[in-house]
């Protein structure tokens, strides 16, 4: 460990020469920042690693069965396991995905789901993010940067290699790809996550497109060369939302999606990934029924925990989260990013009355937690001093042909000591996450 | 990969065109930085009318200054590299991350020698870097044709800052060239009568530079 802080200096270097940087809009400017990274990775060791993958691919197969019925038969509803409010009223349950099977029926292919370990050693979800989660090229790079900048490191540790990353991204992408070549869908160059998009085309061998040479014909989709020559596209790993994938379908003023492009995925010839509609089941007030899904659908107890949560829909939770309004933190179901959370004890007299209004006016558009005091991670302070901060894990599951757990995962950190907000988006950095061998 | 539609043969052109017009600007500000010490104080006026850029810098000084630095000059060395970057970042899956990693490099250099107490012999390291981005191209990009691609880029910026300059005929044959076999090597589209005239143009005895380009401007297909 002492190998790598005393090279910190040195793989930031790296870092930066190889552009590891995120998007950021500030006073609508766009500008690019390095992506900060703290040599003192997070370690796991492999006995706890089996346990969190067993219950990761629980969780992601009883939300691909969820999401395969929702837009199907809709057992789960008709059977009262969850009540029908919470789906159609969801932002991400998308009506023109009904009855749509998705080529070898994934919905989620790649599902980026986030996790705290708390105090006292048990694992909780977070969330779940199914639509177009990111993050998993920085630990990728960084592990590759690293592996140069403090070798004994490695060879004195039996940490598991990452650096398969692309080749169990492009397994999944050829698994569902229904004859042609695989594409990278990206909004462009100006999205905060553009070096992820590129870095990944470029370790799986995928074509990274904006869409503009990319045609429908006769419910299929072709990239055209510039002789005007057509290549068949059998996968689109896309990194822009559903509302902007297609202008026929969706979002009609969307000018990165791509025309016609729903109609071929709805006839079965071209797969995306990951499918529309997934919004559904990542959403917040979703998440609270995750547990009573993978008993309705795969007839198992839940391996991982939620964070405790309450809806405040519910007549006896909403009494709850009123009682208890100062210890619990209440997230808005519709923000993403770390926007739209509020911690009941920061707000004033004044602000705490505005907002219970607001709840008890929308109850549905909330979801209230304990507040989990999860484990603090040291980090290197920019005087070299390690001090704790709080961090997230973002594991990363993949479902192809079978559903497997990336070995590493995208440790977020908050380098303000008073926050819980680990978002890169609102100034957290990175850490490498080990999965020892042994 | 490899397949190369209309918007990445453009990147991958201007990527060419714009590391080569860093690279030999680049150059000639260390010559007439040199030449400005002693000699010619306002020699500055000629290398712009040379280059076909305005001269809005009013003092040796702030030519030195801003030329090589000012993000808000269109027509600096650093506004020239941000567009070789931002042809280069659209084209990380077709280039690589190792080859993209010596324009970045380049950026990074600029930036420090603009903070450094003697920034023209810093700058420099842009040269190298950008010398080792076109070691990369040859060396780590498989794809004959993106290679191919980015040297004609190279090439037909070359020859146009070479016209400009108004160097000897030589040079402009030699470049010339060049040019040709990249161009015929990038497979792409372009206008057969352009080469035929310049051909002919070459056999003369002294070229017109002026027509020489105007005529390459049009060479390329869009």
């Amino acid at each position: 460990m002492q190998e790598l802080i005393r090279h910190t200096k040195t793989i930031n270097r790296l870092l930066a020469r190889y552009g590891v940087k995120f998007g950021i809009y500030k006073n609508g400017e766009f500008n690019e920042q390095l992506f900060p990274f703290d040599p003192i990775p997070r370690i796991i060791e492999n006995s706890e690693f089996q346990f969190l993958e067993k219950g990761l691919k629980q969780r992601v197969n009883a939300l691909n069965c969820f999401l395969s019925d929702i837009y199907g038969e809709k057992r789960i509803v008709r059977d009262g396991v969850i009540p029908e409010e919470f789906i159609f009223s969801a932002k991400g349950f998308l009506p023109p995905c009904d009855g749509v099977v998705p080529p070898k029926g994934i919905f989620s292919h790649i599902s980026g789901i986030d996790l705290v370990q708390s105090k006292d050693d048990n694992w909780y979800i977070l969330e779940d993010n199914l639509r177009v989660p990111s993050g998993a090229s920085y630990p990728m790079i960084a592990r590759e940067l690293q592996r140069r900048s403090a070798p004994d490191a490695f060879s004195s540790n039996s940490v598991i290699d990452n650096r398969n990353y692309a080749e169990l991204l492009k397994e999944v992408m050829d698994y569902v790809n229904t004859g042609g070549i695989n594409v990278i869908l990206s909004p462009g160059r100006y999205n905060a996550a553009f070096f992820e998009h590129s870095y990944l085309a470029e370790k799986t061998g995928a074509v990274l497109t904006t869409g503009k040479e990319i045609v429908c014909e006769n419910d299929r989709l072709y990239y055209i060369d510039y002789l005007g020559r057509k290549q068949r596209i059998g996968a689109v790993y896309r990194r822009i939302s559903d509302e902007y994938l297609d202008p026929m379908t969706f979002y009609e003023e969307s000018v990165i999606g791509i025309p016609h492009i729903f109609e071929a995925y709805k006839k079965g010839s071209v797969a995306l990934l990951n499918a529309p509609g997934n919004g559904v089941a990542d959403d917040k007030g979703i998440y609270y029924f995750v547990p009573k899904m993978i008993k309705y659908y795969l007839g198992e107890d839940a391996v991982l925990m939620n964070a405790p949560t309450y809806l405040p829909y519910y007549e006896d939770d909403m009494k709850y989260v009123l009682d208890n309004f100062d210890s619990l933190v209440i997230k808005d179901v519709a923000e993403a990013g770390g926007y739209g959370v509020v911690f009941g004890s920061s707000l004033t007299k004044e602000k705490k009355a505005e907002f219970i209004a607001l709840l008890k006016s929308e109850p549905r558009r909330f979801i209230a937690q304990e507040v989990i005091d999860f484990y603090d991670l040291d980090i290197l302070d920019p005087d070299g001093k390690q001090v704790p901060r709080k961090a997230d894990l973002r594991a990363f599951v993949l479902a192809g042909g079978e559903t497997k757990v990336w070995p590493s995962g995208l440790t977020r950190f908050s380098r303000n000591p008073d926050s819980f907000i680990v978002n890169s988006s609102q100034g957290g950095g990175f850490k490498d996450t080990w999965v020892l061998s042994r | 990969m490899g397949i190369i539609t209309v918007d990445k043969s453009d990147h991958l052109l201007w990527l060419g065109r714009y590391t080569e017009r860093v690279y030999t600007t680049l150059n000639l500000y260390f010559q007439s930085a040199d030449r400005m010490i002693d000699t010619t104080p306002d020699y500055y006026g000629e290398f712009c009318r040379k280059i076909g850029i305005e001269n809005v810098y009013g003092s040796r000084k702030n030519f030195l200054r801003t030329y090589p630095f000012d993000e808000n000059d269109p027509n600096s060395i650093i506004s020239n590299l941000n567009r070789a970057y931002d042809n280069a970042i659209v084209m990380r899956d077709y280039i690589g991350t190792e080859t993209m990693a010596y324009i970045q490099l380049a950026i990074d250099d600029i930036h420090s020698a603009g903070r450094s107490a003697a920034p023209i012999a810093d700058l420099m390291l842009v040269i190298d870097h950008i010398l080792a981005f076109w070691g990369c191209v040859n060396d780590m990009i498989d794809n004959e044709q993106i290679r191919n691609i980015i040297k004609l880029g190279k090439g037909i910026e070359r020859l146009d800052l070479y016209l400009s300059l108004g160097l000897p005929d030589s040079n402009i044959i030699r470049e010339y060239r060049r040019m040709k076999q990249f161009l015929a090597k990038s497979k792409l589209r372009y206008d057969d009568s352009v080469i035929n005239t310049v051909d002919s143009m070459i056999s003369e005895s002294e070229l017109n530079h002026p027509n020489v380009k105007n005529l390459l401007r049009n060479l390329i297909v869009e």
